[in-house]
């Protein structure tokens, strides 16, 4: 199970680092040596602009998974307030906020994420803005139920009485009894904000060209389908191995926390 | 149970009625002029400053936000979706031919998911951490990693491309659902299968099981009347996310196999930038999720006597 934190941690450095790594230019133009195989020069072969498809993947790290990140921590924040909010805050504060919720889940994300990053003009901005909109939701939920469970206990209601604010009974209270369950809802969430980066890039309403992201080098490699097949290759591949990866990390993390929970 | 039903139907009036806020909301605050759009694609470009002017009383554009809402829900609610801003069609008949494709395509897929991921999980679980189980495991774990576009260009790689067996493109006929369907289904039956196979070994782990079996009841009994009714519990709760994965799949599965379906037609509608198009979609999705959604709570309730005991 350790092997897969490596793992985890392989892609982490990657996206940080891999930039430095590409052989070439990602987005440097060279018609001449368009769509060569594979060969020593260009280790994966080079697009339909003769852009190096190694480079252009790793550079693309940055965007697919250094994106999803942010996304994914800035829906974190969102809904973890918004959770804490309806949890700490009376009846009043917790109907709206917990109606608001239900009305953001009534719309299928990546649908709404579409409508919303093609609405407001294809770019990394609104993909960011289109992303974090329709991804707070279920850290809200989580943060709500376990907030409204930790309150009623003695040293909250203790804490209460003394006079804290709300702001730090929120911190000292509450959040390290909701940071393990929260780890948990992010991970998945952060696989999702993966696949959902790319399939937006696919479709067009993502990361525009020429930013080398995964699933924009797919709309490209798409067109060349008959010509270069292991073009197409390559960008999917990564995406899985990623998301996978987060997967079964996320499934570690909870294993590991249910056990720690048995024991206590 | 009625005053349940009615708390639950009044939630889902409510979210509708926030959805359609927030819809109306997102296109009032797009970048442009929505009356330029609509006057631009009816009569092409240089539009005068009255035609202009029309548009905007007439979609009650100058009378703020909640005016022009009120005159778009107002027809909606009466099943009035409005004219298309770019070609001026009535938006109704042609969501409804949309319709016609994604549905049954939608519904083959699910069926598709089910009758694989029902009997792997079975088989799955009748040996825990056998190789049969691990390689189930695997397989819906890579099943859940893979993004449908991708998996969709793979297959069209496989089946179309190389081998020549399939058609790619298009819906004329049923053989062209194929390849659409084996893409939604796959997706569908991996993550159903992690679903019903944990479903099932924490159904085993139930503690009133031992009673039974030493009661002489059969393996089969216990099976069907114990087990399954417990196994269905979690696999029911997230059918919901199941139907949002398939509406997000079917998006793009529609596109990369160029069906004219819902998926199409909000892509093509929101490149267009043709509004009340985006927004009888993106209604008409939240409506079917919201009812499904409310259905799904109701058979979860007759499932799992310990929830309805507690409020809604």
């Amino acid at each position: 199970m350790r092997s897969v934190y490596v793992l985890v941690a392989v892609f982490a450095l990657l996206a940080l680092c891999g930039p430095m790594l590409a052989p070439h230019d990602p987005t440097a133009i060279n018609i001449p040596n368009r769509l060569r195989p594979p060969g020593e020069e260009w280790l994966l072969g080079t697009d339909a602009l003769g852009r190096d498809i190694l480079s252009r993947l790793l550079h693309g790290a940055r965007w697919s998974l250094g994106l999803a990140f942010i996304v994914s921590l800035l829906g974190l924040i969102i809904g973890t307030a918004i959770g804490l909010i309806a949890a700490q805050g009376g009846r009043v504060a917790d109907w709206i906020a917990m109606r608001a919720t239900d009305t953001f889940l009534a719309f299928p994300e990546l649908i709404a994420a579409v409508v919303i990053a093609g609405v407001l003009g294809a770019s990394t901005a609104s993909l960011i803005f289109a992303l974090t909109l329709t991804g707070w939701m279920r850290y809200a939920r989580v943060a709500r139920g376990i907030g409204l469970s930790v309150s009623n206990r003695g040293y909250v209601i203790r804490a209460r009485l003394a006079g804290l604010s709300p702001l730090a009974i929120a911190r000292w209270h509450y959040l390290p009894s909701l940071l393990p369950s929260l780890i948990v809802v992010w991970s998945g969430m952060l696989a999702r904000a993966i696949l959902g980066i790319s399939t937006l890039g696919f479709l067009g309403f993502g990361v525009q060209p020429p930013m080398p992201e995964w699933g924009t080098m797919l709309l490209d490699a798409r067109i060349h389908m008959r010509s270069t097949p292991l073009q197409m290759i390559w960008p999917g591949l990564c995406v899985v191995i990623s998301v996978l990866t987060i997967n079964l990390a996320g499934d570690a993390l909870r294993d590991a926390l249910a056990e720690q929970d048995a024991k206590t | 149970m009625i005053g349940v039903f009615a708390g639950l139907l009044l939630r889902a009036l409510f979210v509708l009625t926030g959805a359609a806020l927030a819809t109306f909301a997102l296109l009032w605050h797009a970048p442009g002029d929505p009356a330029l759009a609509i006057a631009e694609a009816r009569y092409g470009q240089n539009v005068s400053k009255e035609v202009l002017g029309f548009i905007r009383a007439e979609s009650g554009f100058d009378d703020g936000f909640w005016t022009a809402f009120w005159a778009w829900l107002a027809p909606l609610m009466q099943g009035d979706f409005g004219q298309s801003s770019v070609n001026g069609r009535d938006v109704w008949p042609d969501l409804v031919t949309a319709m016609s494709y994604t549905f049954p395509l939608a519904l083959v897929s699910l069926a598709l998911g089910l009758a694989v991921s029902v009997p792997l999980a079975l088989i799955a679980t009748r040996r825990p951490g056998s190789w049969l189980d691990r390689g189930a495991v695997a397989l819906a774990s890579v099943g859940v990693a893979i993004p449908a576009f991708w998996l969709g260009l793979l297959l069209i790689l496989l089946f179309a491309v190389q081998l020549g067996w399939l058609p790619a493109m298009g819906a004329e006929t049923t053989t062209h659902s194929i390849l659409p369907a084996m893409t939604l289904g796959f997706g569908v039956a991996a993550s159903l299968t992690r679903i019903i196979r944990s479903g099932i070994l924490e159904a085993r782990g139930q503690p009133f099981l031992p009673a039974f079996t030493r009661r002489g009841v059969a393996r089969r009994d216990i099976a069907r009347d114990h087990v399954a009714p417990h196994a269905a519990v979690p696999v029911v709760t997230v059918l919901g996310l199941e139907l949002a994965f398939l509406l997000e799949g079917l998006v793009v599965v529609e596109v990369i196999f160029a069906r004219p379906g819902l998926g199409s037609f909000l892509v093509n509608a929101v490149f267009a930038r043709d509004f009340p198009k985006v927004q009888a979609v993106v209604l008409l999705a939240a409506v079917i999720f919201v009812v499904v959604n409310l259905a799904i709570d109701l058979i979860y309730r007759s499932l799992d006597p310990r929830v309805s005991c507690r409020d809604a």
